[in-house]
This record gives structure tokens, sequence and C-alpha cells, in this order.
């Protein structure tokens, strides 16, 4: 007896073996030289590394330029998140509970700017937001009179990251959209003809027993929208902005490559690398946290 | 228990094998350079506004010249981009052409982190296929400046490559068709600004704050000489503070608050040639660029009769006139296997097989015999210093890298804020010098 289960331990243990040696190799390693690097002075190729213990981290917490990328992505995350959220329950409300001609087209239409690249994406919104032939501007200036200088979306520094705010929103709602869809596709019928039978309207329904039943699914987007939006929004400014105009599209991670990079501090890079992580970890455990609900079953 | 201690050892056996083939590429590409010393040289070269086949060209004529050596091209627009990571494995290349004042800044960490080779000793050493030494073919006044000595020791760690005079691009029809003259001082111009205005002309855009360097390279020049320049270029805090630091600043204020609306808009490099385009269209009058700019929108639709003019900046006094060269550079990491013949490739750079080969694709070498091949456009830019433009080489000094302090982003970047009117030319100043006293 005790044979077989040591043989049976050390099958589980061979099985296992890959997968904890990769993740070891490519997770754990990686992760785990971000926290030690953060310790260091270092420009990236010298061999030689001062150790500065937690200095990095005290000149973070006066680098106003760091702040402003630290509230510029905040920002974001939270605009993005609230208005994609909105959107993609509701589109996914109407495309499952409504029956219409065309709906097939419109699931596709709705996913199609999740498999375009973000480099396609952010020269579309580039010609979008153009101060003199873009769309957005060609139409506003319908309703002004012709010498209308138009707005700089992507020239003045307080509209800028609300342009970069839409142009997430727009890509993003098809993938959530989806994913809202088959939650709500297998919420049974018969709740909602009972309910109707009750006299309850399509909005009743909608916050009774759709937005219920499918919030699980919906806790679980949260932590994809807190990560999703600091790497993308990375790629967006990286391919768009460029993080002006003067840095008022910085966000994290661009701000991140900046220093270990062009700014020759690696390890002040990574130093912000350990806070992004600590600040997504301890973001999604709040958001899991102040969401937890009783899970009703059906 | 045996068992256990078998599958124990083979567990080991088996996570060192795949540790081992992780940490195989140090160790694979030491053996194998060595065994192929001198045979293959790494040549990494940034694919810029000449194109890719002009280093191909060159490193068949290498080899031509050199028998047994082979020349491996890495050819790139993003060169830091595949190079780094292989730097930061510990392969590297013999021999890299990457300039300084790239966004993304290799070069400099390079020099920041004293990764650079010395390659003095290449200025006497002599042209590969030729009698003379590279000394003797190189303009002077192209070493033993900052750009090519970046600790100011007299060491030379990078060697000067394709160059090309700035100034200010505009179109010559525009200005004929109006009765206005290329102003020679700062002052006519700006004035200039305000006729062009009445005719709903912006005086000024820039295609991103980064072409915002030379310029300002020149102004500095124009403002104080050249001594003021290099103080400047020191990071000194009186040269930024003081009344020729407050006469710079406010002239670019000048500037920057007659330049196009939507500029700022297009400044980043997914639109940055709509700010060149407004060149073309009639809507702007000036900008700063480099010579490539003239291919770079060959294709642009542009103004009937519109022609390519060229000018140095205007200088604050007149007949004052600096037009800062902008000048490439080739360098050979510390770690580079093949350093003897790196030089040597190097040298090759200033042969006159290597100069045409690199005049085919419009880069222009600084050697002696160049401006007799120029070709007629050509000649228009290089002309600037026979009529009466002041030669400026050199650039910023290699500082100590700091956290949250980037001098580029401060100097240039703020521009932007500048021209959209959210900070004023004092406050701009102030950051400067901020920063200049950080880094110094």
């Amino acid at each position: 007896m005790t044979g077989s289960n040591s043989a049976r331990t050390r099958f589980i243990w061979l099985c296992l073996s890959p997968a904890v040696i990769l993740m070891a190799i490519f997770m754990l390693y990686p992760v785990v030289s971000v926290f030690q690097m953060s310790l260091y002075k270092w420009g990236g190729y010298s061999p030689d590394k001062q150790f500065v213990g937690f200095d990095n981290f005290k000149i973070l917490a006066g680098d106003m330029n760091f702040i402003r990328s630290f509230q510029n992505t905040i920002l974001l995350i939270v605009v993005v998140t609230v208005f994609t959220l909105a959107f993609a329950l509701v589109f996914a409300a109407i495309l499952t509970r409504v029956k219409f001609k065309g709906i097939g087209l419109f699931r596709v239409i709705f996913y199609i700017p999740n498999i375009l690249s973000i480099v396609v994406i952010s020269a579309m919104f580039s010609a979008i937001y153009d101060p003199t032939q873009g769309l957005l501007n060609s139409f506003l200036r319908l309703f002004h009179p012709a010498n209308w200088a138009g707005i700089q979306w992507l020239g003045n520094e307080k509209i800028v990251i609300f342009s970069l705010a839409i142009t997430l929103i727009w890509q993003a709602i098809g993938y959530y959209m989806v994913m809202y869809m088959s939650s709500m596709a297998s919420i049974p019928e018969d709740l909602y003809e009972s309910s109707a039978l009750d006299g309850a309207g399509v909005l009743k329904q909608f916050f009774s027993i759709t937005l219920p039943l499918t919030w699980s699914t919906i806790r679980t987007t949260l932590t994809f929208f807190v990560i999703s939006t600091i790497n993308l929004s990375f790629l967006l400014v990286t391919a768009m902005t460029g993080g002006g105009p003067n840095g008022s599209t910085e966000v994290f991670l661009s701000y991140m490559y900046k220093q270990a990079n062009t700014n020759s501090a690696y390890g002040y890079g990574m130093a912000i690398g350990v806070v992004v992580f600590g600040f997504s970890f301890i973001l999604s455990a709040v958001l899991q946290a102040i969401t937890k609900r009783d899970i009703y079953e059906f | 228990m045996k068992k256990r201690l078998v599958f124990a050892v083979m567990a080991t056996a088996a996570v060192s094998l795949i540790l081992a083939a992780c940490g195989s590429s140090k160790s694979s590409s030491s053996t194998s350079t060595s065994s192929s010393d001198s045979k293959t040289l790494k040549v990494a070269a940034l694919e810029g506004g000449y194109g890719a086949d002009v280093w191909k060209q060159v490193a068949k004529d290498f080899e031509a010249a050199n028998p047994g050596v082979k020349v491996k091209l890495t050819i790139d627009k993003k060169l830091e981009s595949v190079i780094s990571p292989q730097m930061k494995a510990g392969d590297y290349p013999d021999v890299v052409h990457l300039a300084t004042g790239r966004p993304d800044g290799l070069t400099e960490t390079m020099i920041k982190g004293n990764n650079m080779e010395n390659i003095s000793d290449v200025m006497n050493m002599k042209i590969p296929g030729e009698s003379k030494t590279v000394k003797d073919v190189i303009r002077p006044g192209f070493d033993g400046t900052l750009a090519t000595e970046p600790y100011g020791d007299g060491k030379t760690y990078m060697m000067p490559m394709f160059y090309a005079p700035t100034g200010l691009f505009y179109n010559k029809a525009l200005l004929k068709e109006n009765g206005w003259s290329v102003p020679k001082t700062w002052d006519e111009m700006i004035a200039l600004g305000q006729k062009a205005k009445a005719k709903g002309i912006s005086l000024f855009t820039y295609p991103t704050t980064g072409y915002m360097d030379s310029l300002s390279y020149s102004l500095l020049a124009d403002i104080g000489g050249k001594d003021y320049f290099n103080k400047a270029m020191a990071y000194d805090h009186d040269a930024w503070s003081g009344s020729n630091g407050t006469k710079y600043f406010d002239s670019v204020g000048q500037l920057l608050k007659q330049t196009a609306s939507t500029t700022v808009a297009n400044a980043n490099n997914e639109n940055y040639r709509k700010n060149q385009q407004l060149i073309l269209d009639n809507k702007a009058l000036f900008m700063p660029n480099g010579t490539w700019v003239v291919d770079e929108m060959k294709d642009a639709p542009r103004a009937k009769g519109f022609e390519w003019g060229f000018t140095a900046l205007p200088g604050i006094k007149a007949d004052d006139q600096y037009a800062y060269t902008y000048f490439e550079q080739i360098w050979v990491p510390k770690a580079a296997k093949n350093k003897t013949l790196a030089k040597k490739f190097i040298a090759f750079m200033y042969s006159d097989k290597a100069a045409k080969d690199f005049l085919k694709g419009g880069a222009v070498q600084p050697i002696k015999t160049i401006d007799s091949q120029l070709t007629a456009q050509q000649k228009t830019f290089y002309d600037v210093y026979n009529q009466g433009a002041k030669v400026l080489v050199g650039g910023f000094k290699n500082a100590k890298a700091v956290e949250g302090v980037n001098w580029t982003d401060t100097l240039f970047g703020e521009m932007t804020s500048v021209t959209s009117g959210s900070k004023s030319v004092k406050s701009w100043q102030s950051d400067v010098v901020k920063a200049a006293d950080q880094l110094r």
C-alpha cells in the first residue's frame, strides 16, 4: 500500500515538475530579479552595480513626473473601467435579451476592435483626432463658425488623456461584452418569464435578474480591467503620443521604460516596476474584497 | 529510500539541464567567436533616412578588401530594440553605428556606463586599401569635441559619420511670391512672422520637440559664442540662469508663440509628418529639420511652384550666425570580441570606396574630398558654410544618470507646453536650471 502511494506521489511530482520548472524560470525568477534590481543604482549594461537600499523608492516618492504618471494611470483605470463596464453590460444585455435582425453582425462589429493591433487603432484615432481634417473636428465644425480653430484632441494637455481613454474604451467594449454575453446566455429563460408575469419591466429584470446572476463574471473582469488598462495604455501611449505633450499622457509603464532605458536609470525603472506590481496586486485584491457577494444559484 | 534518492538525482539533473540550456547563450557565443576570431565581424547599423542598401554595399566592399573576413550585418530602423536584449545577454556587436540623441538613448547609456572602447588610435590607422591615414582625410573640426570625446579627456570613443548642416527649411517660392527676404537676424525673423500672420501663415513649426535640439545649439552659440555654448553643454548653472540663458529662453519663447496652432497636437512619432506638411502647404514659413526631409517628403503633395529652401538659423546679430553640424557616430563596445578588426572596419568608413557607397544613399561622410561629389540639391544645403555661417560641433556633455531627471524632456519636451501657453517661459527656464543643477 505504501509502495503504490509513494509511486503515486512520484508520478504526481513528475507530472508537475515541467510546469513548476518553467514557471520558476520564466515567472518567479524574473519577478524576484525585478525586486532585487530595484535596490541597485545601475545603468543596465555595466557590470558594476551599486547597492543603494531603498533610495530608489525614496526618490520615487518625491518625483513629480512619476506622481503624474501614477495619476494618469489611475484616471485611465477608473474612467475606462466604469465606461467599458457600463457599455459592455448594456450591449450584452441587448444582444442576448432582445431579438432583432442582424444580431450576429452586431456581435462581430463590436468584437472587431479587439482583434485590431493597437498600432492600427492608434493610427485610426490619430486620423479621427486630427485637428484640421479629423473626423471629430470636421463633425463639430458643422455647429461652429467657419473660422473655428477646432479642438486639439491630442494637443491640449487637459484633454489628451481623455482622448486616450475614449480609444481604450472603444477597443475594450467588444471583449468584455462577449464575456458578459456568455454569462447572460446561461441564465434560464423561465426566470425572465415568471418575472414578466409578476409585472417586471426590462429595467427591473436587468437589475434584479441579469446583473446579480452575472456578478461573478463581472468580478473577474474587474481584475482584467486593472491589468489590461495598465498594459494597453503603455502600448497606446507609445504608439500615439509618446507620453506628450510634455508628459501629460505619461503612464506607469511608459515612464518606467523612459527611466530604465532613455535615462539610463535601470534600477530606478525596476523600482517603478515594483510599485506597479504592488499597486495592481493591491487594487485587484481590494476590488475582489469589496465586490464580494453571496453567489446566487439558478 | 533508494528510489527516492534516484528520483531526486534525476530531478536535479533535469533542472540543471534546463538551466544549462537557458544559460548557454553566453558560453556558446564566447566559444564560437574565439574559434572564428578575426573572421566574422558583427556590425550593427541604424537604418536611417539613407536606407539599408548602403550598409550592405559597404560590408561587401570591406569583405572584398579583406579576404577571409565575413561581415555579419544587423540593420534595423529601431536598432536599439534589436541589439539591447542581445547585449544584455552578453552577445555584443563589434561595431555599432548609432548616434547620440535618439529617443532610446542607448548610445548615451553606453557612455554613462563606461562601456565604450577607446578608439583614439583609429585616427592614425591606415585606411585599408589606401595609403593615407584616417587623420589625413577627415575634415578638420569634426574631432576633439564632446560628440566624439564624451568624457572631455582627449580620448576618442566615437568616430564621426554622415554629417549634415542644420538650420531652417522653407519654401523659396512662397518668400519670393510675397517679396519677403530670408531673415538674417532673429528680430527680422520675428518681424517677418507678423507680416506672414496677416496672410494667415504661421511663422514656425517643428516636427517634434526633438528637432529643436540643433536649433537650440545654434542659437546658444549665436547668443554667447562657442565658449558659452560649451558651458551650456556642460550644464553650467550660470549659463542657463544668467542673462545669456534668459536670452535663449526668451528668444525661443518668441518663436514658439508664433508656432502653427496644430503643431503640438501632431508633435509625436505618429503624426510629425503632418507638421512637415505645413511647410509644403504654405501654412508655416520655417521649420528646423535635417537634410533627409527632402527625401522623406518626396511623395507628399505640395503648393504650386514649391521649392525647398535652406538657411542657417538667423543670428542674434547680423553676420554672426552658427549652423550646428549634426553627425552620427560609430563606436565599439568594450565587450566586443574583435576589437582590432572593428577598428579596421571603422578606418575603412573613410575610404573613397565607402564614401562613394554612402553617397549613393545620400549619406555624406566628413572627408575632405566629398564636396566635389555632391549633387546640386545637396550642394544647396552644404553650401551654408560657404555663405558665412560658422561651423558648430558638439553636444551635451556626458552626465551621470540621475533618477527621475530627464534633461531632453525638460529642455525640449516642455517646449510643447510653452507653445500651447500652459507654461510660462520663466517657469520653463527654472525647470531647466533645476535639472542642470542636478546633472552637473
